[in-house]
């Protein structure tokens, strides 16, 4: 129970220490601030004037797509503020910042991951939150209980995949030194492979999401249970129940990676 | 030492992996979103077949890899660690510099990133080949052109540097609105008509859609050349611009550090 407490305490240092530094420049807030908002509702905005040219995509219309969209921004903005450590190791073990982490008594991940709490990525939640509410209204979403629960589960499933995939990644600069593009990557595949219909994409692609790196389970598959929509797949069960459990197979998956880099990492000198 | 020596090669390789990787994402990604779009059953609309947009999106693609504009981001982080004294000692202009070196990064990304999506796309897609010969010629100077008016906008943005010292994403949030408005990766034809009545005032449209429009031969040449006109009086107006804002920036010039 202290150490506990003593990890919160922690954390909260942690945090109020990260908030400061990052509201020392006025400028570098308020670029965020025009960004984030610019990216996403410029890509909603996008997807409808396609959509009201052309027809829906593979079924899915505005409304629908809008929801999805909103529930992976929703999940991505969470994982931005708690994990974004995990895009900068690479950063770190070359400058020798990790090599502090582990000499301090506690839990490396946990000092990895609390060292950086990204006051900023709240930003990418007023896009997300703005265009998820404007898509449950539009489909006429049915805020029950039951399906609060289920979509507090969802994003929290899907927060856990997305970081999990992350730390995977960030491990891998134990061995290379380097992978910041390789977050590049990673974001552009999650952002593709999450903001649209599954459908869309050839079955071949639509298995390697499903199966193999399950970033269906983040957006896609929990939308279409909820608005009542057919999937490539018949997956048993509810879905919505799905998504937390892959997340935590994936989180727990994850840190068996962290910690087997952790165990062959050598720092990079100096 | 060897080891060291091959795991920054690797380490240098991997980042042109990632990077074609994420471009061959975004190409992917956008043309099977123009399939669903089409969906069979729409043959054409404005006067666009799915053939021509998938060609759009791969060429739009490549020229976004070829046109590199570092300018901001080096002017930005020269200030940051007051490097930008040293530039300002050698005989040749700064911006010319920052130029070249900008070209040399288009080079180098013509080979080594644009060979393998266009080997990429030709093997997924077919080969993205332009709608005629005439459009093809005329392709070349307006993407030259192209180029013009996106480097000068980059560094424009760079300079604001100078006042502010933090330029924060200010690149990236020029950037984003560089890419919806240029019809990289929607078009402005199937934008609003108020947006387009717009958008033909701005710079925007006249760095990809320009190009992109002459290459799938949407742009007939009588109306590719009097557009590449407005290039030009684009690159004139930018270029003005910048070199005002640069007289006036150098006298005010803050040394950070050093």
């Amino acid at each position: 129970m202290s150490a506990l407490r003593h990890y919160y305490s922690v954390a909260a240092c942690f945090a109020r220490l990260a908030i400061q530094r990052q509201l020392e420049y006025p400028l570098f807030l308020f670029s965020w601030l025009l960004m984030i908002p610019i990216q996403y509702f410029s890509g909603i905005w996008m997807l409808k004037i396609i959509v009201d040219r052309f027809q829906p995509l593979d079924g899915w219309g505005f409304p629908e797509l809008s929801f999805i969209y909103g529930l992976a921004l929703l999940s991505h903005g969470i994982m931005v503020v708690l994990f974004i450590n995990t895009w900068h190791m690479d950063h770190m073990v070359i400058n020798g910042a990790f090599d502090r982490l582990l000499l301090r008594p506690m839990n490396v991940f946990f000092q990895l991951v609390a060292s950086y709490f990204n006051f900023i990525g709240l930003i990418d939640l007023i896009p997300g939150t703005i265009i998820f509410l404007y898509g449950c209204h539009l489909v006429g979403f049915e805020w029950s209980a039951a399906n609060i629960v289920k979509l507090i589960l969802v994003i929290i499933g899907g927060v856990l995949i997305r970081a999990s995939l992350f730390i995977i990644l960030g491990t891998i600069a134990f061995w290379t030194k380097r992978n910041a593009s390789m977050v590049g990557f990673a974001l552009a595949m999650l952002e593709r492979a999450t903001m649209y219909p599954l459908g869309i994409y050839p079955y071949l692609i639509q298995v390697l999401f499903t199966f193999l790196i399950p970033i269906g389970f983040i957006s896609f598959y929990p939308s279409a249970e909820f608005l009542h929509k057919a999937n490539g797949f018949q997956l048993p069960s509810n879905l919505a129940i799905w998504t937390p459990v892959i997340g935590i197979v994936c989180f727990l998956l994850s840190q068996q990676v962290f910690k087997f880099g952790l165990k062959n990492y050598e720092s990079s000198g100096s | 030492m060897t080891k060291m020596r091959i795991l920054s090669n690797l380490a240098y390789r991997f980042e042109v992996f990632a990077s074609v990787g994420t471009n061959l994402i975004l190409m992917v990604a956008s043309i099977f979103v123009w399939k669903a779009a089409y969906g069979g059953s729409i043959g054409q609309v404005d006067s666009l077949n799915l053939s021509d947009l998938t060609t759009y999106t791969v060429v739009s693609i490549l020229l976004s890899s070829i046109f590199v504009c570092d300018v901001q981001d080096t002017i930005y982080s020269k200030i940051r660690e007051g490097q930008i004294v040293t530039d300002f000692y050698r005989p040749i202009p700064l911006l010319a510099c920052y130029l070249a070196d900008d070209l040399g990064g288009s080079l180098s990304n013509l080979v080594n990133k644009v060979l393998p999506l266009i080997l990429f796309a030709s093997l997924f897609f077919g080969v993205p080949l332009p709608a005629s010969l005439t459009g093809f010629l005329l392709f070349i100077p307006s993407c030259l052109l192209s180029y013009g008016i996106l480097w000068l906008l980059s560094a424009l943005v760079g300079l604001i540097a100078f006042w502010v010292m933090e330029l924060g994403n200010m690149g990236i949030v020029k950037d984003s609105i560089v890419r919806v408005l240029s019809g990289s990766i929607v078009p402005l034809w199937f934008f609003p008509e108020s947006v387009q009545n717009v958008s033909k005032f701005l710079p925007f449209q006249y760095t990809f859609q320009t190009p992109l429009g002459i290459y799938i031969g949407e742009t007939g040449p009588a109306a590719a050349l009097s557009s590449m006109a407005v290039q030009a009086v684009w690159i004139g107006i930018l270029f003005l611009l910048l070199a005002a804002f640069w007289k006036k920036t150098k006298t005010k010039t803050l040394i950070q550090g050093g």
